[in-house]
């Protein structure tokens, strides 16, 4: 991350600053308003979906959904924390329902249990890649925005997308494990 | 399907009532963490967002985009969309405008159309999502999680320009 950064950034930046040195600081006062505006939309979402889950929790829900996933998260992610793996249920329980915003604030969560060190482990590295790749049923924002556009028939990519993102996922969790190997 | 989300809600809440859990209590406790959480995503944002709006704003993207065309039209992708395949793992609302410009040049249920949209919806932001999952860890060295997600990024284009051409 540190070399993709930094390499793409100064090369932009020093682009810019030969073609339109005016609009150099500006460019970047404003990703960092931005920033800001993203950062607050988040912690509003995040501030619901923590609420519910904590509720969730102490009614012993989480717990219940945990189990209900046990083999599917023992065989993709081995021997994890009890924790660890009631925030993985709640992260594959959210984005199963398409609630992409949900699934962030519990995959941090989880993640912060699985890893301890400066290396990714394989569980957080097939945390990761099941999220990137997750198997979507409806692409809500893109059949929004069809619709919104004056398209015919907005619902009609979404079985090529299911497809798709069926592929990803599997080929995505086939790669983990060729390089981890099986989970412990 | 609109109701599944709504109703799991409630549905929390009142078990929540017939459990006899503090669920206002619960409530608030849960939703001051967001606080913190939001606070360890923030100077990521920024470090992305920086990133991105000066790589769009120097025109070196679409100096990219043009250098990769001919080797994305080999695996199948049409050059219309490959800006769109180049700039989804840096940046969820860039591409988002990107996939806008295609409907409005070519129209939503063009063949190009139809491309862009499966591309958006089967592939992920992997620069952007793992920044904002590692940001408050120790961990630096991501190893072959970032990669493989890039691969299925790509993977995803290229089944998604496929399968537009037979469904």
């Amino acid at each position: 991350m540190n070399i993709v950064w930094t390499v793409v950034t100064v090369a932009a930046l020093a682009v810019l600053t030969v073609t339109a040195p005016q609009s150099m600081l500006t460019v970047c006062l404003d990703s960092c308003s931005q920033a800001v505006t993203t950062a607050l939309g988040l912690m509003g979402i995040y501030c619901l979906w923590l609420g519910i889950f904590e509720v969730a929790d102490r009614c012993k829900l989480v717990e219940g959904l945990s189990k209900c996933f046990k083999g599917l998260n023992k065989f993709l992610y081995g021997n994890v924390t009890a924790a660890a793996e009631q925030y993985i249920s709640l992260n594959l329980a959210s984005n199963l329902l398409g609630v992409g915003n949900a699934a962030t604030p519990s995959a941090i969560a989880a993640i912060k249990e699985t890893e301890h060190t400066e290396t990714l482990s394989r569980s957080g590295a097939m945390l990761f890649v099941v999220n990137a790749t997750s198997v979507q049923l409806i692409p809500t924002t893109v059949v929004g925005l069809r619709a919104s556009m004056g398209s015919a028939n907005p619902s009609d990519i979404l079985l090529p997308n299911l497809v798709a993102t069926l592929v990803t996922s599997v080929v995505g969790i086939a790669l983990v494990f060729c390089a981890y190997g099986r989970a412990k | 399907m609109n109701y599944v989300v709504p109703v799991l809600l409630i549905a929390v809440l009142v078990t929540g009532l017939f459990k006899r859990v503090n669920v206002y209590d619960g409530f608030v406790l849960g939703a001051r963490k967001s606080f913190d959480l939001t606070l360890s995503v923030f100077p990521y944002l920024a470090a992305i967002f920086i990133m991105v709006n000066a790589l769009h704003a120097s025109g070196l993207d679409v100096y990219v985009t043009k250098l990769l065309s001919p080797p994305f039209r080999l695996l199948g992708v049409p050059e219309e969309v490959v800006q769109l395949v180049l700039l989804r793992p840096f940046s969820g609302s860039g591409s988002l405008a990107i996939l806008t410009d295609v409907y409005k040049q070519y129209g939503t249920d063009s063949y190009v159309g139809r491309c862009a949209s499966v591309i958006m919806g089967s592939s992920e932001t992997v620069f952007y999502v793992a920044s904002v999952y590692f940001s408050g860890t120790r961990v630096r060295k991501t190893g072959w999680a970032i990669p493989i997600a890039l691969f299925c990024n790509l993977l995803g284009a290229v089944t998604a320009c496929l399968l537009c051409r037979i469904i």
